[in-house]
């Protein structure tokens, strides 16, 4: 494991993103599973992945508006926590890998603002040389994935040699689940939630209470 | 009027590169243009290039329906690129607003949470219960967006009030509100986990007072602090 391996296999994620298709492969809990499974940890890779696909639930993708990168941020919570646990306590380790994840989504998002302008820059030379349009258009792919490979390298690089010091937080995995599914339900009932669709919540906590007694 | 299967072929794989050169001066411009020229007959190229190098945005799955109508229009030739360009106008922002309450707002998020329980409860397989059912829908949108947006053209915009949008939405609208119940499943119950108690409506309050994304993720990192000092 190493982080340009990591990262080459982040960007290929992060083209999902709007690059290619959209086939949802980016989206945390699915890029999270599949690189824990890759590197011999689904089952980090999918608390780390739930966790921050609970809390980036509602992040919609509307028009202009550039929401905090949630793909970016489950790739680099989980690449993180890989390289960071071999060097550092596992509760260390997952604090500092949720912190970096969530600064990698503001971080992600800023990245995202400066490769849409570099498009623009494919589209004026589109302009001036119409009979390359598809050259110019799959360069967008180019932007796309340095993005996200300069993004993930940074962090991975940084986690595969940082020693975290004694006295540092640590936090335990429960309590990150908590605040994961705190914000999914939280999520979901802002999204969900109408006049007609209350009593389906109420039926699907009431199930969750019921199952959890039994 | 038949489309023909390799233009449908052609039309559907640059469908799904429609935002891969996203920009903020045309937003999906130059994919839509790629899209609507890669199945234009040969005689139409010149004329496509040089009326559609502007602006286009829709929903990335529901712009599939735009280039099957505007396929089907320069095939036809009877309305000419102004026209043609009004109808652009209008579907994609119908679109657009169908499309992100539809696949955004409703079926992603609701299948996601299903995903996110099968996955921690279930392991690895779990992520399939978001892949197979999400790909379905989107690639349903896409093929049938580009095959009746030839067969109806313009009159594609009345589609948004077929079953295959309303019904589907209220279904997720249903699902997404069960899985969100659900998620209290996840909880090991112990002392510490009452602490979701004044999460829940902490959370919901940044989002109805729609806080910048910004301050929720920064929010989210101070929690993360105050929970690891605990």
């Amino acid at each position: 494991m190493n982080p340009v391996l990591m990262s080459f296999l982040g960007g290929l994620f992060i083209l999902d993103k709007y690059a290619i298709g959209e086939f949802g492969l980016s989206q945390p809990i699915i890029a999270g599973t599949i690189l824990g499974a890759i590197f011999g940890e689904p089952k980090t890779g999918i608390m780390l992945g739930a966790v921050i696909q609970l809390i980036f639930l509602g992040g919609l993708p509307i028009g202009r508006d550039i929401p905090p990168d949630a793909q970016g941020a489950g790739i680099v919570g989980v690449g993180t926590y890989l390289f960071l646990k071999n060097l550092n306590p596992q509760d260390s380790s997952l604090f500092l890998a949720i912190v970096l994840a969530l600064t990698a989504a503001l971080a992600g998002g800023a990245m995202e603002i400066y490769t849409r302008r570099l498009n623009e820059k494919l589209y004026h030379q589109f302009l001036r040389k119409k009979a390359h349009l598809y050259l110019f258009h799959y360069l967008g792919l180019g932007t796309a994935y340095i993005r996200g490979f300069v993004l993930f390298f940074a962090y991975f690089i940084f986690a595969r040699y940082f020693i975290i010091p004694g006295q540092f937080l640590k936090l335990n995995p429960q309590l990150l689940l908590i605040i994961g599914i705190g914000a999914g339900i939280a999520n979901g009932c802002y999204l969900f939630i109408k006049k007609r669709t209350l009593i389906f919540f109420i039926v699907g906590g009431l199930c969750s209470l019921a199952l959890l007694v039994l | 009027m038949q489309l023909g299967f390799t233009r449908f072929i052609k039309l559907l794989l640059q469908n799904l590169f429609i935002q891969t050169s996203w920009s903020f001066t045309t937003l999906q411009g130059m994919g839509f243009l790629a899209n609507i020229l890669s199945g234009a007959r040969e005689d139409k190229k010149e004329l496509i290039l040089n009326n559609h190098k502007g602006f286009f945005n829709t929903h990335p799955y529901m712009s599939a329906y735009i280039v099957g109508a505007v396929t089907r229009l320069y095939d036809e030739g009877k309305k000419s690129p102004d026209e043609i360009k009004h109808f652009i106008a209008i579907a994609q922002t119908s679109l657009a607003s169908s499309g992100d309450l539809l696949f955004w707002e409703t079926i992603r998020p609701s299948l996601l949470i299903i995903a996110v329980i099968l996955s921690l409860k279930f392991g690895l397989w779990g992520i399939f219960g978001f892949i197979i059912p999400y790909n379905i829908l989107h690639l349903y949108h896409r093929i049938t967006g580009i095959l009746d947006g030839y067969r109806l053209g313009p009159d594609i915009i009345y589609l948004l009030n077929s079953a295959r949008f309303k019904k589907v939405q209220q279904v997720f609208e249903i699902v997404g509100a069960i899985a969100a119940g659900l998620l209290i499943l996840l909880v090991q119950w112990k002392n510490n986990s009452l602490i979701l108690i004044p999460l829940i409506p902490l959370f919901i309050s940044m989002f109805i007072y729609r806080l910048p994304a910004t301050f929720y993720t920064i929010s989210i990192i101070l929690i993360v602090i105050i929970f690891a000092l605990l």
